[in-house]
């Protein structure tokens, strides 16, 4: 009985790093090809003579693509979406949150249906509308549009989160002699704090992985480090080593904040409809 | 001082207060009493102004509260579920009142208004804790406390002490009913517990489905409750209530003919009515009008001993002396008596309510 | 006073309020759009009424996408639960191994789905790609992965299994961690199966947060466009082109703006379905879940 159950554990474990070996194999291997000199990248695998090239080339911006100015881009167009959002969309949350109404409702469903609307159906328009208004290829342009992504997002969790919090505590608050505002910034949002820092980085997250608005809605000005790393494929030969060093680069972010946010990726990641 | 007229609230279909009207005296400890979906917290929030009434008037010191602020109407409140700030230290949740827009206090005068109050409720040592390492009992006492620190009108406390263990409850009671502030301070007191009610409140009112059933003091709700469930409320063990009809003389007959009692009813006959008479107004010794049944069962209750005796069809306890109860066993013959004067009569109980109390002759 | 009680939450949610509608104004554009012939080489257009989705609704190549649509949702959706909830499972049982790992699950996850097509169509070029490499000595060298028409819709699926996985894993990891344990230590008295043990009590309690992820990864991947742009663009020939990147190819690459909308409208609408049959059918199972508790 035990060493059947000792041989059904060694096998699960077996299944569960093969499983782990198909999940990181990609990554590891980008490291491969991004750390491989140029004239070594087809005529071997696994043994080759480690190089920063890749990346001086990528960063340095020597093949005409400005990889830096992409990253910086990412940054400011992900980071101005999450503080929009924030800012418009915590008080929505808390509203909707504390006070039934049909307002609310609506709006939050309205919100909801965005996370599941196909991104095309509102970019195809907008294409058209950002060049007749100037917004085409620039931050404003992308911060807007990138709020189908980062407001729903925070709306909706941040409304999960203030649900949670009893209505009691702002109360007392109240009766101690705070006024709304004090009692919404002194009880109600420090008690919510770890989920705003949560929800924050997972919508700069989806911000800064977003794709398809800035492969339609900018050129080049505002273009992201999604587009960017893709156009490194692009030309006649195919430069792997510079791919896959952009690759690793435009996901470096999103990667190190993840892992700060394990706790709360349950909540985030369905929505508020899965509690951890 | 706290006036509330015609109060109505509801919640979607479901009605909270249903023209609820209460008047609670200044100065005085006013005790609402009622189980749990009366409308108790509901009753609090409204006055402390945190839920608004969809009719009806409260007034505070005479003046028409609708549209101010809770924290422009000067009361202080105890959470049922403490609501402390689980951020914070025990002293900056008992400083926070002292420190907002409406009271801010210099730091010395606040630092020294929360030692006192401390020191009065035996917390001065868990001050620097964060209140989600205290125990039940002191986090009560922090909640108590920040109501107590700081001025007010009058203090709202919503079953300060039903999350205590029984000694601890008793203990703190006591305590509550001796702090000079709340000697002083117009305290409008919510509990379920009728011993609570009892021993603490000058004035009880009693809360059912929304509305008041009666108010009175505690001799008034001992002796005159309005109803049979007010009567059921008070009193371990429970009153014990007799069904039965009204004879032509005024007296009360059970249906069976086993029990007959001259309680001079002011009611035609032929009345159905419950009779009421509670387990410490039955002896086995003392004069008074006669009853025999035989034994069902006897318990221990310390020094006295609760006797359940089968009258016919019916069964009524009684708590007597243990020295009266020596030998009983089930099944002996028993003689009890009651005096008539002690009887409460009360309409039988109707599909649309308890019974009411019935005058007597 | 009176009134500012009552118009408080709404004043809390007009800035919220403004920006949906600033979303929502190109969308009710873009619907008002598809009733024109608007393109970019007739920017004076004229209304046609119904007859662009008339067109879509005739053309081969809307029931070719449609067709590929639903495959890759299903195929993607399918595989990402049973590999998820397997991954869950395994990590459930918390060895030594399972611990460690479970700090490295969301890995794929974070990595933008474009960037994971790159990093995949990177291995699976067929004659440098390093999976064919490896899968050499078990005599499988010169898989034309992508190039080949199921093979292309199969790499594209095996992307998003590669990057979704742990989205699953992750919701129903959390599921099996928030199960009652006294009915599976009843089980275990009464001298229960393992199997018997996960049908007839692990999966029933599990399935309301598995179905959480399905519902999210089946619309979401009825909207496919990053993976399949940066993998295979759609081809060989029509062979993945997925409703979005049709979309994309009429509106952006030929500028036919009102034609690439309307087929954006109409996966909406079927979204939109999706949606309102799988969260219906999820509130009766949470509903069943929560009577069993």
């Amino acid at each position: 009985m035990t060493v059947r159950k000792r041989l059904l554990g060694v096998l699960a474990d077996a299944a569960l790093i093969l499983y782990f070996v198909f999940a990181l194999f990609p990554i590891a291997w980008m490291v491969i090809l991004s750390l491989k000199p140029a004239n070594q990248l087809f005529s071997t695998y696994f043994s080759f003579t480690p190089t920063l090239g890749s990346y001086r080339t990528v960063l340095g911006d020597s093949e005409g693509i400005p990889f830096v100015r992409f990253f910086v881009n990412s940054l400011v167009v992900s980071v101005g979406a999450v503080a929009l959002s924030l800012l418009v969309g915590l008080p929505a949350a808390y509203a909707s949150a504390r006070w039934r109404f049909k307002g609310s409702e609506n709006l939050m469903f309205t919100l909801l249906s965005f996370r599941f609307a196909p991104e095309l159906t509102v970019i195809i328009p907008l294409f058209v509308l950002y060049q007749k208004l100037g917004l085409f290829d620039t931050y404003v342009g992308m911060i807007w549009v990138l709020q189908l992504v980062t407001l729903p997002l925070i709306v909706w969790i941040m409304r999960s989160y203030f649900a949670d919090l009893t209505p009691e505590l702002e109360q007392a608050a109240l009766l101690d002699g705070y006024t709304r505002k004090q009692a919404f910034f002194k009880v109600a949002l420090p008690l919510v704090k770890p989920g705003v820092a949560a929800v924050s980085l997972l919508a700069f997250i989806f911000a800064w992985n977003n794709f398809v608005f800035p492969l339609i809605l900018t050129s080049n000005e505002a273009q992201t480090v999604t587009v960017g790393a893709l156009s490194f494929l692009g030309g006649d030969r195919p430069k792997y080593n510079l791919t896959a060093a952009a690759a690793l680069v435009s996901v470096v972010p999103p990667l190190l904040l993840a892992l700060t946010i394990q706790r709360y990726l349950v909540r985030g990641l369905s929505f508020g409809a899965v509690k951890s | 001082m706290i006036g509330l007229r015609g109060i109505s609230k509801a919640y979607g279909p479901v009605t909270a207060l249903d023209g609820l009207e209460l008047d609670v005296r200044e100065g005085e400890f006013f005790c609402l009493l009622g189980p749990s979906g009366a409308g108790k917290t509901t009753t609090l929030k409204t006055v402390a102004g945190l839920e608004r009434p969809d009719s009806g008037t409260v007034l505070l010191d005479g003046e028409d509260m609708a549209g101010v602020e809770p924290y422009d109407r000067g009361v202080a409140m105890c959470f049922e579920s403490y609501a402390l700030y689980p951020h914070k230290s025990a002293y900056d949740n008992l400083v926070s009142p002292l420190r907002s827009p409406r009271h801010r206090l210099p730091a010395a005068e606040a630092r020294d208004r929360v030692h006192a109050v401390a020191e009065l409720l035996g917390i001065g040592a868990l001050l620097d804790r964060p209140v989600g390492r205290l125990s039940n009992g002191q986090r009560q006492r922090i909640a108590l406390g920040r109501v107590l620190v700081r001025p007010a009108r009058a203090f709202l406390l919503d079953e300060p002490l039903s999350h205590l263990d029984a000694k601890l409850r008793q203990q703190m009671r006591a305590e509550v009913k001796a702090i000079g502030d709340v000697q002083r301070t117009t305290t409008l007191y919510v509990t379920h517990d009728s011993v609570e009610a009892l021993a603490l409140g000058d004035r009880t009112g009693v809360i059912r489905d929304g509305r008041i059933v009666q108010t009175g003091t505690r001799e008034e709700i001992w002796y005159e409750p309005h109803d049979t469930e007010v009567a059921r409320a008070f009193g371990r063990p429970r009153i014990n209530l007799l069904p039965g009809t009204v004879t032509e003389d005024g007296g009360f007959r059970s249906p069976d003919g086993k029990v007959e009692l001259p309680v001079r009813a002011a009611a035609p006959a032929g009345t159905q009515v419950l009779v009421g008479v509670r387990p410490r107004d039955l002896s086995l010794t003392a004069p008074g009008h006669e009853l025999t049944g035989t034994v069902y069962v006897t318990e221990v209750l310390g020094r006295s001993v609760e006797v359940t005796v089968r009258l016919g069809d019916q069964h009524v306890s009684l708590v007597a002396p243990r020295g009266d109860t020596a030998g009983l066993r089930p099944d002996d013959p028993v003689r009890l008596t009651v005096r008539p004067e002690n009887l409460l009569l009360f309409e039988a109980d109707g599909p649309e309510g308890p019974g009411r109390r019935i005058g007597k002759r | 006073m009176g009134w500012r009680l009552t118009l408080r939450p709404y004043l809390l949610i007009v800035p919220a309020l403004l920006l949906t509608c600033g979303i929502l104004y190109p969308f009710g554009l873009g619907l008002y759009y598809t009733l024109f012939d608007f393109s970019a080489s007739k920017p004076q257009p004229d209304m046609v009424r119904l007859h662009n989705y008339e067109t879509v609704f005739t053309q081969d190549a809307f029931w070719n996408s449609a067709w590929v649509t639903v495959l890759y949702a299903v195929g993607a959706a399918a595989a990402e639960t049973v590999l998820g909830v397997a991954v869950a499972l395994l990590l459930h049982r918390s060895s030594l191994v399972g611990r460690v790992l479970e700090k490295i699950l969301i890995l794929p996850l974070m990595i933008a789905p474009v960037i994971a097509a790159i990093m995949w169509k990177l291995m699976l070029q067929p004659s440098v790609g390093v999976v064919n490499h490896l899968l050499k000595p078990v005599g499988l060298g010169g898989v034309q992965w992508t190039d080949t028409p199921a093979g292309a819709l199969l790499s594209s699926i095996a992307v998003d299994v590669w990057v979704y996985t742990p989205f699953v894993a992750i919701l129903a990891l959390a599921g099996l961690r928030s199960l009652p344990t006294s009915p599976f230590e009843a089980a275990a008295v009464d001298g229960a199966g393992w199997w018997y043990t996960f049908r007839r009590l692990t999966l029933p309690m599990l399935w309301p947060y598995v179905l959480v992820a399905v519902i999210f990864r089946f619309m979401d991947s009825l909207k496919v466009f990053d993976i399949i742009y940066a993998l295979t663009e759609g081809g060989p020939g029509d062979s993945t082109v997925v409703l979005q990147i049709r979309a994309y190819l009429e509106a952006i690459r030929f500028q036919r703006y009102s034609f690439g909308i309307s087929y954006t409208i109409v996966l909406w609408a079927v979204v939109y379905l999706a949606a309102m049959v799988l969260v219906k059918h999820l509130g009766r199972i949470q509903r069943k879940a929560a009577e069993a508790k």
